[in-house]
Order: structure tokens, then C-alpha cells, then sequence
């Protein structure tokens, strides 16, 4: 996008003067510098991220309290008091302060359902890229069931067996999020096993969990930060999804998806109720996916076209 | 080209199987079997339970139980809901057509949209076009489409009075036979006045809704589609030859370009269903998206297992036919291994 107009914008001696290739994490950091978009899509994460630590200091209220005498306050912008800056619930709960602690909920789902998918998709790439055909395939197969079975209906499922919970909203959406992780390793892996590197580390002895820790793993690293990036934006809308659903958060958790699923009765009398809590889930995906479309063009030097 | 179809079809096999095994599993890891979840609360006596679990072969090792059930599949026996008493495969069948009316009109939507914008976007790279249409896909990606709904049900249908809220057609006004499935078709069959328009008026919101990811997507996919290929050499020839930019454009290198699209549509399918999900819920359109979530409600978990192998089907189905039609297109992929 933006990273390529303004790369061509650059003055030709700064391109001369810099002579011997920049080193890589100083090449990344100005590739990503570069993309306006990434820039603000980072900072607005950045704040999510620090309401989501300091939600106890920064909210308000606590967003379970009901303020009975305040039902349904309007928001400020609408006449409404500071005291309740974006207005109330039909229980008469703060709205700032619930959208905050959901921050909190949304991206501790996005980073578990990140962190437990990536770990276990790398770990079952890399193993049927290494362990012959029969694991391979067994593992290729499986991926392609869940491929074939669409996400938000695999999960619904899921949770229909384990039953309604936060737990199991990261575990079903850990499984959704499964074939991503697993695909690109394994192909990355293949790709990396046939070079010359590979076969002088093993011709010196090299055990294959080493050689896969060390040789593999590092080399197919890029693709799959950015699958991570993106997996948590996928992972915030799915578990929202399910939470709007009733079939992932329970109320009372302030979770975006299920505050939303709340509000509805109050769709014609006081919309803010409905718009506030999607507003912030579409700020946050919209902030990660800036960020990861960022990561994707810094990583990827064929993407950083003059 | 017919080793190539038959690999590919080939291929599917496995796939299908591995998912039949799946769905019968993941239905017994639900607490309390077919038996318990059909007598409620009241209870059964232990002969009565014995000789029910025998009736549905329950009583088999596991491997008999799957067998069978791989059998009832190829002879075309989903089950039967326990909600309605009817079989999975009728009622998958009279609700698809809903859910598919609705998906053709969101892709439509989609590619009418997202197809030129993303042309555009390309031909004037880095214009305040592209820019703007950039950063609408990006929303339109990130969208949580639940919520998308109510807020154009709350702009069109509450504020404007514009659209209806929810259904397929006005049920008070029409009444006529559905014998295709297809509202708009029915409507247009049942001569009676403004059926077609009422139905329009039904579909516009929910194609709207699951048509904005898939919109995203694609706009963004020609555009970077668009740039690849106007920097090819066939082009620059088309150019060079004097041919007007509109050919040059909208022929050479829009009809090469599209190609890469035509594999984005067919990926989106698997996202088109889950998006029914949502969208179907919101609208209460009647269609297989909104029957799945309702059986998990009603702990109808035949009618689960069954929707939710069938709709695997129609991806796997869909993303095949995509392939094939790939493969007919380009014979580079045909060739290939």
C-alpha cells in the first residue's frame, strides 16, 4: 500500500550511501516505519492493549456494578452525564467500564487461541514434514476436515459437546485456527528440507528434533508470524461470534460478543448500547490487521516492492 | 484433463471419510447417548433401555456402529431430528434453498462491487480512489458481521422505515407455493402483485451483511491481481499496438487478472457458511445456518450431526468444482505433477 509510493519517494543518495545491506531487524523496523497504516494500526492496538492491562485503574466503575437509578443512561455525546461517559446498560452497568474489562477478555482469547494454535500447528507441521508419508498424510487429511467444516459451525459444534464457557470458546477456536499454522510450517519445512544445509547438518549427525528446532523453525519463522497476527483478529471475531451467539462467554462476563447479544431488545430505543460494544470489537480487528498486513510487507522482501 | 479430474475427485474421498468419522465420534462425546436425551427427565426403565439401545444398535462395537452409519450415509440416511421427527436430509434439503438464495445474492454483491472497484483501484494505484477503497476493505474484512447486521437494521429498517427486519417475504400479504425453494423464483411464479418486490426488499439487508467480507476480499484481491498483471509484457504490447485503455483494461489484463479471483471466490464458501450462521440468526432467515444453532438449542444433535456433514459436503463439493473449473481454465495447473 502506502510503503511502496514512499519508498520511491526516497532521495537516491540515501540509497548509495547505504552501501552494505542494513542489518535485518534495523531493515524490518524502517520497512515497517514505512507503512503509515501499520503505524497507526499499531499505536490504536497499543492503547487497547494498555486499557486491557490497567482496566482495573482506568475503568471507571466496576463492570458488574448496577447503578439501578441509571438505567440505560444516554452516553455523553448525547446529553448524558460524566459520571457515566458512554452511558449505561439495561442493568444500569457502565458502558465504558465493560468495554474496557472486555478489551481485557477479547484479547486474552485472540493471544491464547494465538499462542496454543501456533505451538501445536508448528509442532504437527513440522512433524509431517518430517516423519514420512503415513504421518503426513494422516495429519494433512485432518487439516482438511476442519478446512472443510466452516469455522464459526466447527466451533459451534465444538462447543455444543464441551458446553457453553470461556475455556472452551479458546479451545474451539484453537481448533478452527489449527490448519493455518500447520499448512504453512509444514510447506515452509519441505521446502527448507531439501536444501544443501539441511543435508550437511544431518550428514554431521544432527538428531531431527535439533535440526528442526534450529534449521526449520527459524527459516519458516516469518510466514508464520504473520498467520499469528492475523490468527488473533480471526480468533477476537470468532469467539464474539460464538459470545453473541450464547454460545461462548456467559453473561455477565463483559464480553464484546455478549454484550452485544444483550443489547438487542434495545435496538430501537437506545442504540448506543448496540453500536458501542461492535465498535470496539471492529476497532481492535481493524488495528490488528493493519498491524499484521505491516509485519506481512517487512518480513516479506518480495512484498517490498520499489 | 480426465486423470486430472479423477485425481482431484479422488482425493476428496479420504477426506470424507476421515469427516463422516469425525462427526459420528464427536456425537458420542456428548454427555448422556441418543437413549437419555430422547426420555428427558422422566426416566426409563433399565429393560425398556435395553432392548431401545438395542433397537438403534447401540449395543454393536463401536466399529459395527460406524459402519452402519457410513452405510445409512451412502444410502442417503442422515438420521432423524428429534425435534421434528422428520429426516435430516428432508429438512437440510427444504432449508437450503434459503441459505442458498441468500449466499448467490452476497456474492453478487461481492463481485459486482468488489470486482471494478478493485480494477479502479489498481489502474490508479495510490490515487485517493485506491486509498479510500483500501481502507474500506479493510473494514470490510474486519467486520464483525453480527453486529453490522443490527446496525443496518437499525439505519434502514428502524430510521428510515426502508426494509423489513426479518423472513424472506411478508407472510401476512403473500401467501403462495414454494415449490422451487428459491423465494425470488416463487414469488415471480405466484403472479401475485409485488410478491417479487417484497421479496427484494427481504434480501437486500442479509446479502448485504454476508456479502461485506467476502466484498473486502475481493476488492482487494483484483486490485493486487490488476497490478501484477498490467505490468506484464502482453500489456505493454496491448498498449504499444494503439489499443484504447478501456480494451486494454477491461480485456487484456482485467480477463487475466480474474483468474486469481475466481480461487478467492471459491475459498470464500467455507466463509460464506459461517457467515450464514450469523446472518441468519440476525434476520431470522430460514435457512440451514440458523436451524444448525437452533438444534444445538434443542439438543437435537441428529439434525447437528447430519447439517453439519452436510454443509461439509457443499464446501468440499463447491471448493472441487472450483478446482476442476480451475483446472479446464488453466492447463498449467492440469499439468502439474
Amino acid at each position: 500500500m502506502a510503503s511502496s509510493t514512499r519508498a520511491s519517494a526516497m532521495p537516491a543518495e540515501i540509497a548509495f550511501a547505504e552501501a552494505a545491506p542494513p542489518a535485518p531487524v534495523a531493515a524490518f523496523v524502517s520497512a515497517f516505519r514505512e507503512n503509515r497504516g501499520a503505524v497507526i494500526g499499531l499505536l490504536v492496538l497499543a492503547l487497547v492493549v494498555l486499557a486491557a492491562m490497567f482496566a482495573d485503574i482506568i475503568a471507571p466503575h466496576a463492570p458488574d456494578e448496577q447503578f439501578r437509578a441509571f438505567v440505560r443512561a444516554r452516553p455523553v455525546f448525547s446529553g448524558g452525564s460524566w459520571a457515566f461517559p458512554l452511558g449505561t446498560d439495561g442493568d444500569g452497568r457502565d458502558m465504558l467500564s465493560r468495554l474496557i474489562f472486555g478489551a481485557r477478555i477479547s484479547l486474552f482469547i485472540g493471544v491464547s487461541v494465538m499462542a496454543f494454535a501456533f505451538l501445536i500447528g508448528v509442532a504437527l507441521g513440522l512433524l509431517a514434514a518430517m516423519a514420512g508419508p503415513l504421518v503426513d498424510v494422516a495429519i494433512t487429511r485432518l487439516m482438511d476436515v476442519i478446512m472443510a467444516t466452516p469455522g464459526l459451525v466447527l466451533a459451534v459444534v465444538i462447543v455444543a459437546i464441551l458446553g457453553p464457557s470461556l475455556v472452551n470458546t479458546i479451545v474451539a477456536v484453537t481448533l478452527v485456527g489449527l490448519p493455518r499454522y500447520v499448512r504453512v510450517a509444514r510447506a515452509s519445512a519441505l521446502g527448507e528440507l531439501n536444501k544443501d544445509y539441511v543435508t550437511a547438518a544431518r550428514v554431521t549427525g544432527v538428531g531431527p528434533l535439533r535440526l528442526a528446532l534450529t534449521a526449520l523453525l527459524p527459516n519458516c519463522l516469518a510466514p508464520l508470524i504473520v498467520q499469528a497476527a492475523l490468527g488473533v483478529s480471526d480468533a477476537i471475531l470468532e469467539a464474539a461470534g460464538l459470545g453473541f451467539l450464547g454460545l461462548g462467554a456467559q453473561p455477565p462476563t463483559p464480553e464484546w460478543g455478549v454484550m452485544l447479544a444483550d443489547s438487542r431488545e434495545f435496538i430501537r430505543s437506545d442504540p448506543w448500547i448496540v453500536t458501542l460494544p461492535g465498535l470496539a470489537i471492529l476497532i481492535t480487528v481493524v488495528a490488528i490487521n493493519l498491524t499484521g498486513d505491516g509485519l506481512r510487507d517487512a518480513l516479506d522482501p518480495r512484498m517490498r516492492r520499489g | 484433463m480426465l486423470t486430472y479430474l479423477l485425481r482431484r475427485v479422488a482425493l476428496t474421498i479420504p477426506t470424507f471419510l476421515a469427516l463422516m468419522f469425525l462427526t459420528f465420534y464427536a456425537i458420542r462425546l456428548v454427555p448422556g447417548d441418543a437413549i437419555e436425551v430422547r426420555m428427558g427427565e422422566r426416566g426409563v426403565s433399565p429393560a425398556r433401555l435395553a432392548a431401545l439401545r438395542h433397537d438403534l444398535g447401540l449395543d454393536l462395537p463401536i466399529w459395527r456402529q460406524f459402519v452402519d452409519y457410513v452405510g445409512h450415509i451412502l444410502h442417503g440416511d442422515f438420521g432423524v431430528s428429534l425435534a421434528t421427527q422428520q429426516k435430516v436430509l428432508t429438512e437440510f434439503l427444504t432449508l437450503f434453498p434459503a441459505t442458498l438464495e441468500l449466499s448467490f445474492f452476497a456474492m453478487l454483491f461481492a463481485v459486482l462491487i468488489g470486482v471494478p472497484a478493485g480494477a479502479v483501484a489498481a489502474v490508479r494505484r495510490g490515487g485517493f480512489f485506491d486509498q479510500i477503497l483500501m481502507t474500506v476493505s479493510l473494514f470490510g474484512y474486519s467486520m464483525p458481521i453480527f453486529w453490522w447486521g443490527l446496525v443496518l437494521i437499525m439505519f434502514f429498517s428502524v430510521t428510515l422505515g426502508l426494509t423489513p427486519v426479518s423472513g424472506r417475504i411478508d407472510l401476512i400479504t403473500y401467501s403462495f407455493d414454494t415449490p422451487t425453494g428459491f423465494m425470488l423464483f416463487d414469488a415471480a411464479l405466484s403472479d401475485q402483485p409485488g410478491a417479487i418486490k417484497d421479496a427484494l426488499r427481504h434480501l437486500l439487508l442479509p446479502a448485504i451483511v454476508l456479502g461485506t467480507v467476502p466484498l473486502g476480499v475481493i476488492a482487494r484481491m483484483t486490485r493486487s491481481a490488476m497490478l501484477e498483471v498490467l505490468s506484464e509484457d502482453y500489456v505493454r504490447t496491448a498498449r504499444a499496438k494503439g489499443l484504447s485503455p478501456m480494451r486494454v483494461i477491461g480485456v487484456h489484463a482485467l480477463r487475466n487478472a480474474l483468474l486469481p479471483v475466481v480461487t478467492v471466490i471459491g475459498l470464500s464458501v467455507s466463509g460464506l457458511m459461517a457467515g450464514a450462521v450469523l446472518t441468519e440468526t440476525i434476520f431470522s432467515w430460514p435457512g440451514v445456518g440458523a436451524w444448525l444453532i437452533q438444534s444445538i438449542f434443542r439438543r437435537d444433535y441428529p439434525a447437528l450431526q447430519g447439517g453439519v456433514l452436510l454443509v461439509s459436503v457443499v464446501v468440499i463439493g463447491i471448493n472441487l468444482a472450483v478446482d476442476l473449473a480451475y483446472g479446464f481454465i488453466d492447463p498449467r495447473i492440469r499439468h502439474a505433477r
